[in-house]
Parts: structure tokens; sequence; C-alpha cells
């Protein structure tokens, strides 16, 4: 118990926005039907199918309408405008170098919270889950628990994610997660040892994400962006599929589609 | 036969200008260009990231070209009004795409008409 404790602890100290009385939720009683009815009353709704307002109305080619002449320009997650320290600078050279070509396996976090998959954002007491059309899952726990102690979380695509309610608005601290340009090329660059915070707020029928990121490896200071969500209305449901057919490939150095699986031998 | 289809621009250069790009970037495609293909279905790919279609049509000199068409995400697909049995191997279909920039039988499709010359979806 003391490791779970210096994790209690240490959470409560790393952010601070956070639950000041984190509790095991192994020791916490469960709620009653009503208590947990109770418990849900409070909770925002936000349905829909949500896409970055940058993928608005994607064609069946896949690219999304024109934007008005004249509208702002759109933030983005791949971090391509962060402050990059020394390290940063060369993960990002290295990028660049090796991005050509390379084939994806999905959208991972953060991108798959500015991709051109639609996700849902599922909120109980309990936890709050967002998960995207190639089956991406990210698990908010909002119990009231700490992060998992240091040695029961290792790195994964999607990170462990602790949060809390402030009023209406989602507050979300990520931890743990793999370098996502490794997953997606599109991806930024920041190590394993980088921390996210995300708040999240309707505005109208916009899903705002205040999105910032710390990571003392590869920035010399926070960088922030804001993504707004719309609601894409013409889904009727969300149809998972997997990551199966990327055909982006290389050829000299140059962006590639590669010919079909049948006529590559796979 | 193993044949590929090269665009001319990086992607990381790509990747910063776009401003809708899907899960790369759309710079190996001349989308200042259209070119329409008829031709008849070998395969419908019906996959993530993108689904293709591929098609058989005749080139200048009456030679069988086949041609890979890439399309958006499935979900989107369903939503503008796509189905996996919407296009079938064998059928005739027409085709209006933004070809590769290198003038290689591919590109990123527009939109697309079944056998009796209506379009398939609405695309919005």
């Amino acid at each position: 118990m003391s490791g779970r404790f210096a994790a209690a602890l240490a959470a409560a100290v790393l952010f601070a926005a956070g639950p000041a009385q984190a509790q095991d939720a192994a020791t916490r009683p469960t709620p009653s039907p009503a208590e947990r009815t109770e418990a849900f009353a409070k909770l925002p709704y936000w349905p829909g199918y949500w896409v970055s307002e940058q993928y608005a109305n994607t064609t069946i080619g896949g690219f999304a309408a024109a934007r008005p002449p004249g509208s702002p320009p759109l933030q983005r997650l791949n971090g391509f405008n962060a402050p990059y320290n020394d390290e940063g600078k060369a993960r990002q050279a290295e990028a660049a170098r090796t991005r050509g070509g390379r084939r994806a396996d999905g959208w991972g976090y953060p991108m798959m919270m500015d991709a051109a998959t639609p996700f849902q954002v599922m909120i109980t007491p309990e936890e709050t889950l967002i998960v995207n059309a190639y089956g991406e899952t990210r698990h908010i726990y909002t119990d009231g628990r700490p992060f998992p102690a240091a040695e029961d979380m290792w790195p994964t695509v999607w990170g462990t994610s602790i949060g809390h309610w402030e009023g209406d608005t989602l507050v979300v601290e990520t931890v743990q997660v793999q370098m996502p340009y490794t997953y997606f090329h599109g991806g930024p660059t920041f190590s394993e040892e980088a921390r996210y915070t995300e708040r999240f707020h309707m505005d109208n029928d916009r899903l705002v994400m205040e999105f910032t990121v710390v990571d003392p490896v590869t920035l010399t200071a926070p960088w922030s962006a804001t993504i707004t969500h719309i609601r894409e209305e013409a889904f009727d449901r969300m149809v998972q599929m997997d990551f199966s057919n990327d055909r982006t490939g290389s050829e000299n150095g140059i962006n590639t589609i590669e010919p079909p699986a049948d006529e590559r031998g796979e | 036969m193993r044949f590929q289809f090269a665009g001319v621009v990086a992607v990381a250069l790509a990747l910063t200008t776009g401003p809708a790009q899907a899960h790369h970037s759309f710079a190996m495609f001349d989308m200042t260009k259209e070119v329409t293909v008829t031709g008849t279905v070998r395969q419908f790919q019906w996959t993530n990231p993108h689904a293709y279609i591929q098609l058989i049509a005749k080139d200048a000199s009456g030679r069988d070209v086949e041609w890979s068409m890439e399309m958006g995400a499935p979900m989107y697909l369903y939503a503008r009004g796509w189905r996996p049995s919407s296009i079938k191997a064998g059928m005739r279909i027409t085709v209006t795409l933004n070809p590769l920039r290198n003038g290689r039988p591919g590109g990123v499709v527009r939109d697309v008409s079944g056998p009796d010359g209506k379009p398939i979806g609405t695309n919005r």
C-alpha cells in the first residue's frame, strides 16, 4: 500500500487541478443504484459523432470541404510548431526524414482527437470513454482514483488517463504515452515523459478541447492548442473497422500508393 | 505484377500545408486536374484507412490498365450513402478523380457513377 500512497501523493502534487482527496478505487464503496442515478443526472451529456472541425464535411474522397474564405486557421495536434529543445528538434528532423511513405497503425493519442475519424464521448460517473471508428478507446477514470503507482504503468499508444469534473468541464490528465509519431506518422515526437492536459467543454454546439503538453525531454516550454469538434450528423451509428489496408508506400523517397495486397503477393 | 504509383511532393512538406488531408497528405495528387475514367471494377476494397476501387480501363492504345482509385474511410462512405455492395467486381462504372501527379493510373476519387449513369451516394 505504501506504493499506492506514494503514487496518490505524487499525483496530487503533480496535478494540482485534480481531486485533492483521491481515493483508492478498490476501497471505495459501490454506490447504490439510487446514488448512481443521482450522480449520472449531474453529468453533462455530449451525444453524437464528433469530428475535428478540420475534417468537417469529409467527402467520399476523404477530404474536407473548403472552409469559407477568411475563416480563422484551425489549430492542429501534430506539434509541428511546438517549442522544441535540441532533443525535440532532432526528433522532428528524424521524423521529417523518415515520414515519407511510412504506413500508420491507426491514429493513437493525441492524434485521434484531431483526426479524420469520428469519435463518441460516453460519460458515466466512474469514467468517460472516448471511442473512435478504428476501435481506439480512451478510458478516462473520474471516480476519484489517483494514477496507478509508477511500476503499475507503462507507455502505451493511448496512455493512462485520470479525469475530474470542474462544473461542466472535463479535465483530463494523461501520462505514459508512447511517442505518438511511432504509431502515426503525422503525430508529434513527444517523449514518454510528456504529460498532457485536456479541458473539454461545450460551446454552443461545439465540443472544445483545450490541450496542453509538458515534456521535459523534448520541449522548452508547455505547448498548447485548442481543437474544436463538431457533430457529423450523417452518422447513425458507430461502425468500427480495423486499420488493415494502409497502402502508403515510398518509391525513390517520394510518397507512393502501393498496389493492392493481392498484387503485392501478401 | 508489381507497380507503384509515386507522388512527387514529400509528405513532410505536405503535412504542413493541406487544410484537409485524411490520414496522409493529398500532395501526391494533382488537385487542379480532374480525369474521368470508365471501366470495369476488379475489386472494391472497403477498408480503413482508405477504401479503394481497382478499375480496369483501356488506355489510349487500347490496352487494359488497372487504376488504383483512393477514397475516404468506410465510415465516411457509409455516411454519404455508400455501402460495401455499392459497386461489385465486373460492374461498369465511371469515376472522376484527381490524378496522381506523375501520370500513373491512379488518383483520389471525386465522384462515381454507376451503370445507370447516376451518381453513387451524395458526396455531402
